[in-house]
């Protein structure tokens, strides 16, 4: 762990994201909301053209979601091989599952408004909360999975069409990828909303560029 | 003697009207006699041939043969005058004209593309048909090829429409739903369109519509249609859903607005209501049945292997998808606002 200790306050500069990690976030930041905004155009053409066609619209949606696909296997062989963190990172522990998450969730939505310290202090071998780790894992580990999948066979109905068939056809699948994308439209509100809860709006957003977070005594 | 005579006489009138009588019921029985056994083949090539089967129930058995080649003698083929071709213009001169001035007009005839002995109404024919006559000339893997430089999915829009739904023009489009079956015993063979005798067979007994239309009032529901989608006795079956031109013309051409995907892709949960369930005949001649407006929508099980992206979305769908939202939403929104009221708190810590 790489510290740096500042003369002038009580604070404490981590390193809490490493750079292939910032890379894979703002890559796939920028593919998530590209595979967002084009899905809205290939879904609602009639009402939405922002892409000049319905043919860019659908290129620009199966690049983002390639893109998106190599750097999500990226993403799971760094956390897996590379930094080996990937279950003590986002797998809830036990105490996580039984306390963890009703205290974060107690904050969140009650002592936080009361003026109550954050429970969880981000370290880089402790990086979420709770309900962080829940959510993350069901995202990472669960829907982008899924929605990947079920993208790769979207985009290749003929030659794959015995395996669209045997999970019930080509509507089940497009309506499976459509939710899922909703959720992730929603995540994105919800994150960004989130990240802007550090002890100032953009103290969660610098370390994600930077790398370095500033931990303050009273936690943030 | 004269008794005799008359006898005689009224005997001979008698047999000849009976054979006038039977040449009138079926005036190409003559011709079939020889035309229609394939021996003939071996005298003066395949084309003579005439495959009664095929031949009966269209329009041009009705009309019979010596309508179009009426310039056969009553000597024929003992005349040794080799008939000339039979003229389609003279009947079908309209058409003839829009395919003279179309694309296609010098590049093929009539006869290439239909075989005036099998030719059917174009609603009698399914989409697959359409598109082996055109793959006589175009080869499909070509065509699939050149048509990716420029089409997502070539290789499924080939397979989900006939080519004559982009090139030609028609005022509307109509999805018609074929039955495809796997080959007996070979579970991952592929898919093909059902012959009148595998329906036949997996009707057992009953009209093959009644596979689909269980009630057989001449409709099919949207519950009939889920049912026969989700029935695991069917599972070697499936529908195939095809965007045919309501109307068929011969006016082959290459449409501007047709590399637009959004001239199919775009036109929203009022389209596309209306569908039909293609079923074979005994004599392959297919009968549509209309299916209950707002099928290819149904969320899941109306039509399973049928999605146009941008066109058939379902309402349900998105309303569950504008929810998800909505809860994405209420976080920055009903958290925020609090955040904002209770502001002065986390000051004061």
């Amino acid at each position: 762990m790489s510290t740096a200790e500042s003369s002038h306050h009580e604070e404490q500069m981590i390193y809490l994201t490493p750079t292939p990690v910032r890379i894979w976030h703002w890559l796939n930041a920028l593919g998530i909301v590209t595979l967002c905004i084009t899905g809205i155009q290939i879904r609602f053409p009639d009402y939405v053209n922002l892409f000049g066609t319905y043919k860019a619209a659908i290129s620009l949606h199966n690049t983002a979601g390639i893109i998106v696909s190599i750097s999500y296997f990226l993403w799971l062989f760094y956390y897996l091989f590379i930094a080996g963190t990937l279950i003590k990172l986002y797998v809830p522990t036990m105490d996580d599952i039984k306390r963890g998450i009703i205290r974060q969730a107690l904050f969140y939505f009650f002592h936080f408004f009361r003026g109550g310290p954050n429970p969880h202090h981000s370290m880089p071998d402790d990086k979420f909360n709770p309900m962080q780790k829940f959510a993350y894992l069901m995202i990472m580990l669960v829907l982008l999975p899924l929605v990947i999948v079920s993208g790769i066979l979207i985009m290749n109905v003929a030659p794959l069409r015995e395996v669209i068939m045997l999970v019930g056809g080509i509507k089940i699948l497009v309506s499976a990828h459509f939710l899922i994308a909703c959720c992730f439209f929603a995540f994105l509100f919800v994150h960004v909303y989130l990240a802007t809860m550090g002890h100032t709006p953009l103290a969660h957003f610098k370390p994600m560029w930077t790398g370095w977070e500033k931990i303050e005594g009273h936690g943030h | 003697m004269s008794i005799r005579r008359t006898l005689l006489s009224s005997g001979l009138l008698i047999v000849a009207l009976a054979w006038a009588a039977s040449a009138f019921a079926n005036p190409n029985e003559a011709c079939l006699k020889c035309h229609g056994d394939k021996a003939i083949i071996s005298k003066g090539g395949g084309h003579l041939f005439i495959d009664p089967v095929t031949f009966a129930g269209t329009t041009h058995e009705l009309i019979g043969c010596t309508s179009c080649h009426d310039a056969i003698s009553s000597q024929h083929p003992h005349d040794g005058i080799r008939p000339p071709r039979a003229q389609c213009r003279e009947c079908h001169a309209v058409i003839q004209r829009e395919y003279a001035q179309s694309l296609h007009g010098g590049n093929a005839s009539c006869t290439d593309c239909h075989n005036p002995h099998m030719v059917r109404q174009p609603m009698a024919v399914s989409g697959d048909f359409i598109n082996a006559q055109c793959n006589k000339c175009h080869d499909k893997a070509k065509t699939v090829t050149t048509h990716s430089k420029w089409l997502t999915q070539a290789d499924l829009h080939v397979d989900a429409m006939p080519c004559i739904t982009c090139h030609t023009s028609s005022k509307n489009y109509v999805i018609i739903m074929y039955i495809e079956k796997r080959q007996a015993n070979k579970p991952h063979s592929d898919f093909r369109e059902a012959t009148y005798a595998e329906l036949a067979e997996a009707a057992g007994g009953k009209d093959i519509s009644q596979l689909i239309d269980v009630n057989g009032d001449g409709k099919i529901e949207m519950s009939e249609l889920r049912r026969f989608n989700i029935n695991a006795k069917y599972k070697d079956m499936r529908l195939w859903g095809m965007m045919m031109p309501e109307q068929v013309t011969h006016s082959y051409q290459i449409l501007d607005n047709r590399w637009d995907c959004t001239f199919c892709h775009s036109t929203g949960t009022k389209a596309m209501q209306t569908s039909f369930v293609a079923f074979p005949g005994k004599d392959g001649r297919y009968t549509r049945m209309q299916v209950e407006k707002g099928a290819v929508l149904d969320l899941l099980f109306g039509t399973p292997d049928f999605y146009m992206m941008g066109t058939t979305r379902s309402t349900a769908l998105n309303i569950i998808g504008a929810l998800i939202l909505v809860g994405g939403m209420m976080m920055p929104i009903g958290h925020g606002s609090l955040r904002y009221l209770t502001r002065k708190n986390r000051k004061e810590h």
